[in-house]
């Protein structure tokens, strides 16, 4: 035993001493010190050791820790830092007010908007794991110039996936598209008469809902989707077609198509409001073939493929892999069958990828259906968010240091009774603290009560994060930190005063910082100004989309929805409707001049050119031959279909830039072909009839039938009548069913509602920042007031008019908003101008946008001032002067 | 107004005062007790227990002389106060008396299987 292990450990004894109270030092010491010997004599050394460190850490206790003294007094110090803030807090009610409501405003929004964010970037985030799943996605370019990236593939493509390629583990497929009876339909249980209209119908691979985890609640996950005709159905559509009930089993009849007989093969969990895949009928795809050979056919894309890869894949390597693969083995000898040219250059262009899955909801750039977030507008509104606190902040620090005057005395004081500068900062810094501590406690239940507005305004449904456990941290940390912000400056500023000419009475009053604040007001307003130009810009784009000529006549035409189930008497329901008299014509076609209506892609060749040129690719709809005149469409050259003419069959009317896209300087008469020949009577002038951000595409038209919508044009004067009338001739033909219908207007409007959401939110903003800025502005106006009080009694007294005091006070305030303006409106034209740019059709960026928005921020300013101005203008000099 | 009924390990600590006399200091109670209760405790639990009970009037102190393998130092020897005794007392005639309502206990000693 060396000597050094019979006296206990020197850091723990250190410490011991250090902590203790002085009185107990010996008694405690000698104790320990006795326990420690003991120990030695029992064990070893180190476990001694280690008992003595554990004696110590035990005395670590209330009663025997010494008190500091420093802190003490420096507990007292803060506890009279805040009771002054309090009580400066009480006094000067309005602008404490001011400052606490406008930061809690700022953080209101800053609040709502970090949530927005955090749900826009939590998408499919519960679907990752390791291996997948991934989406397939192919890039190529189209044409010169036009890459386009798109998910649709054959049919035959999931399975050549996991034959061909060992690095794919699972793959499935899924198929949404109207054109085959998925998105929506007319659905009932089969013991039941009354269909319902349902939306979120889509062919499913059982192995998709294998690999993507899908959570099955009731029946065999493993056998959900793999008998013909089975459906697999979410809780919330179980619980309304067989509540207490298990569902599994149960069949549903769909469209009123007793072959459409579907049984339930197993419930899932809903499919959470975070995740880009929103279904709630998941038909089986076993045994479907939607047209004779379509599964094993290779030239028609519909499906959207999902895979998962085996562990320790390279993923780029897998898509470059499954590219080559398909080029080679598939779609060569595919389009070699076929005979169509023109598609090598866009197969050599082509590069596949595989997307996880937590990318698709914010990649937009891809074609398909699904609505996607745009992450620009994530980080725009996280930027105007925080703009939004800072001008709170600015409001803050404008109103401590003008205020400046009514502390100087108090900060004068300190000094002489012996404050140091730093004392002063840290009490400054304490009140800040405080106010933005209030702040944010009163902008975060603030937040809680505007919560269900705003889930409203960005169609969302937020829940508040009562149980998050950073929300209590989170608000404590952007407490210290708004805190230290805000009150840096006016800390330091403050305690800057010269203690004899403070109390000597020489106080600057705050001017010398005027420049400063003129600064801070001109960025409040440049960032409102910005928001308010970018509002009326993105509104005036509203009003372009929403009252463009479109080539169709959208007003006054109602669709009737769901007709298919009428069957073979849509013909005869049509001609009753035109008996009305309050219906002028009526249609019968599911493919609308609306974005998201039935679409059916084709190529068409001019006749015998198929072998020779790519042809082009290009919308077919099937019409009854009243649709042109229904929706007012105007005839170019042609004539349009005559029901009478049994030819009529196999003519085809093209729009315009079908006809300049086929070459075709004299198109009536020409013969056209796809997988038939059609010969073209006529040419209908352009409407738009997909989004505004795009150039109008070639289309065309073939009489047919194609029966779930009856587009009703009515004369519109009297609608509720109208809608009767059309109601009661359904109700004879489909009791069954309720009727079912909308406007062709509504319907329009509805497919920009995220240009209207965008511009509701602006609005928001705009108002936000603005009623933050105005009342920086308001406390500002009023301190200036009052501070030059005596001398505006002075000029009054000697003669100047109410007008020459209201411009003195507010020329200063219109200069700052001025040179605002100035800044303000090359930012925004140059923001507004790259939003512009999503879209092919656009408004301009005219001066008057500009102008009003100059003159809206103008009169907002003027009249916050002028409030002030006014009553000083008006204030009885006497009473101002009397005390001198 | 201190809290004057006595816990469970300030009763026992009291007790172990009483027993060690002269010898009642921190360390050698703390000792005390683990040998005779076979549960471990720190010198600082004990002493911080000492100290309330102290506060409470059960105990009195004064410093001790100092002994060798203390390194020179003293220590405080603790004495227990009439106030103190009559505390355990009553802590121990409540016990009894609830010992002998509790039916298995009270009065017979036949702990026998008569039910």
């Amino acid at each position: 035993m060396n000597n050094n292990s019979i006296i206990p450990p020197r850091l723990p004894r250190w410490l011991l001493l250090r902590l203790l109270r002085d009185d107990l030092a010996e008694e405690v010491e000698g104790d320990l010190e006795e326990k420690f010997l003991h120990e030695l004599k029992h064990r070893s050394a180190f476990r001694a050791r280690l008992n003595y460190w554990y004696q110590v850490i035990q005395y670590l206790r209330p009663f025997a820790i010494r008190k500091n003294k420093a802190t003490l007094l420096y507990y007292d110090m803060y506890q009279n830092y805040f009771r002054i803030s309090w009580r400066s807090l009480l006094r000067q009610k309005m602008y404490s007010a001011i400052k606490i409501g406008g930061l809690a405003i700022g953080v209101a929004a800053c609040f709502l908007i970090s949530l927005y964010v955090k749900d826009e970037l939590s998408y499919d985030k519960h679907l990752v794991r390791d291996n997948g799943p991934y989406r397939l996605v192919v890039q190529a370019e189209i044409d010169a110039n036009k890459t386009e990236r798109s998910v649709d593939f054959p049919a035959p493509a999931a399975a050549a996936l996991k034959a061909d390629f060992p690095e794919v583990d699972q793959a499935g497929r899924y198929l949404s598209s109207p054109l085959f009876d998925a998105y929506e339909n007319e659905i009932r249980r089969s013991d039941r008469n009354e269909n319902q209209h349902e939306g979120g119908f889509v062919y499913f691979d059982q192995e998709l809902l294998e690999l993507l985890n899908l959570r099955v609640i009731a029946g065999n996950p493993k056998y959900a989707l793999t008998n013909p005709k089975s459906i697999v159905i979410t809780r919330r559509k179980a619980e309304k077609y067989f509540p207490g009930e298990d569902a599994v089993g149960k069949t549903f009849i769909i469209n009123n198509d007793d072959k459409k007989l579907y049984t339930v093969g197993a419930v899932i969990e809903d499919f959470p409001a975070n995740s880009h895949l929103q279904f709630d009928f998941l038909m089986t795809l076993r045994g479907v073939e939607f047209w004779p050979g379509e599964q094993t056919w290779w030239m028609a894309s519909n499906y959207q493929i999902y895979l998962t890869l085996k562990p320790g894949t390279d993923i780029e390597k897998a898509a470059e892999n499954i590219k080559r693969g398909f080029i080679e083995k598939y779609y060569n000898p595919a389009l070699l069958a076929s005979g169509a040219v023109g598609f090598e250059k866009i197969l050599n262009s082509a590069k596949f990828e595989l997307q996880p899955m937590d990318e698709v909801y914010l990649d937009g750039s891809v074609h398909d259906s699904l609505p996607h977030g745009d992450i620009r507008f994530i980080w725009l509104f996280a930027a105007i968010a925080g703009f939004i606190v800072i001008i709170a902040c600015i409001n803050f620090i404008n109103l401590s240091t003008a205020r400046s005057a009514n502390r100087a005395k108090e900060v004068g004081l300190r000094k002489t009774v012996g404050s140091l500068r730093s004392h002063l900062i840290r009490q400054f810094l304490t009140e800040s603290f405080l106010f933005s501590l209030l702040a944010i406690v009163s902008g975060v239940i603030l937040s809680w009560l505007l919560l269900p507005y705003f889930n409203v305004l960005a169609s969302k449904s937020l829940t508040f994060p009562w149980s998050a456990w950073w929300l209590v941290p989170g608000m404590i940390v952007s407490a210290l930190v708004i805190g230290l912000l805000a009150g840096l400056y006016p800390a330091f500023y403050l305690s800057s005063f010269n203690p004899v000419n403070v109390l000597k009475g020489n106080v600057s009053k705050g001017s010398k910082s005027s420049a400063t604040r003129s600064m801070l007001v001109v960025f409040q307003f440049t960032t409102s100004i910005i928001l308010i130009i970018s509002t009326v810009v993105i509104y005036r784009q509203m009003s372009y989309i929403l009252n463009k000529k479109l080539g169709f006549e959208k007003e006054h035409v109602l669709l009737v929805q769901g007709a298919h189930t009428l069957g073979s008497n849509v013909a005869s329901f049509k001609s009753e409707l035109l008996g009305l008299s309050q219906v002028e014509r009526v249609s019968v076609s599911d493919y609308l001049p609306i974005r998201g209506s039935k679409r059916d892609g084709n190529t068409f060749h001019n006749e015998g050119m198929e072998k020779i040129e790519r042809g082009v690719t290009t919308q077919k709809w099937v019409v009854d031959p009243d649709y042109i005149k229904t929706l007012g469409m105007k005839m170019v050259e042609g004539r349009d279909f005559n029901p009478d003419m049994i030819s009529d069959s196999s003519s085809i009317i093209i729009n315009q830039t079908m006809a300049n896209q086929l070459n075709l300087a004299d198109p009536v008469g020409k013969v056209i072909q796809n997988w038939r020949k059609y010969t073209i009577i006529g040419v209908v002038e352009d409407f738009h009839f997909e989004s505004m951000k795009e150039n109008i595409g070639p289309v065309c038209f073939v009489a047919g039938t194609s029966p779930s919508v009856i587009l009703v044009k009515t004369k519109g004067d009297n609608m509720r009548e109208t809608i009767e009338a059309i109601s009661g001739v359904w109700a004879r033909f489909s009791p069954n069913q309720a009727i079912r219908f909308n406007f062709l207007d509504e319907r329009y409007a509805a497919t920009y509602a995220d240009v209207e959401r965008t511009g509701r939110i602006f609005t928001t903003f705009a108002v936000l920042a603005i009623i933050v800025a105005c009342l920086g502005l308001f406390a500002l106006s009023a301190f200036m007031v009052e501070q030059r009080s005596k001398e505006i009694s002075i000029r009054m007294v000697l003669g100047a008019s109410m007008n020459t005091v209201f411009r003195l006070l507010t020329q200063n305030f219109v200069i700052l908003v001025l040179i605002s303006f100035a800044m303000a409106a090359p930012v925004a034209w140059i923001l507004m101008n790259k939003w512009l740019q999503d879209f092919v059709y656009k408004t301009n960026l005219s001066w008057d946008i500009f102008l009003i928005s100059g003159a809206c921020a103008l009169v907002i300013a003027l009249v916050t001032v002028s409030y002030q101005a006014v009553r000083a203008a008006r204030a009885n000099p006497v009473t101002n002067l009397r005390s001198e | 107004m201190i809290e004057t009924r006595l816990g469970e390990f300030e009763e026992v600590i009291l007790l172990l005062t009483g027993i060690l006399g002269e010898e009642a200091y921190s360390f050698k109670i703390a000792e005390e007790f683990e040998t005779q209760t076979k549960r471990s405790v720190s010198i600082g639990a004990v002493h911080s227990t000492l100290n309330r009970l102290e506060e409470k009037g059960f105990l009195t102190s004064k410093v001790g002389n100092a002994t060798a393998e203390r390194g020179g130092r003293r220590k405080r020897i603790y004495t227990i106060t009439a106030y103190g005794k009559r505390a355990l007392e009553s802590a121990r005639d409540l016990r009894m008396s609830l010992y002998n309502q509790f039916p298995a206990f009270a009065g017979k000693m036949d702990f026998g299987f008569s039910v």
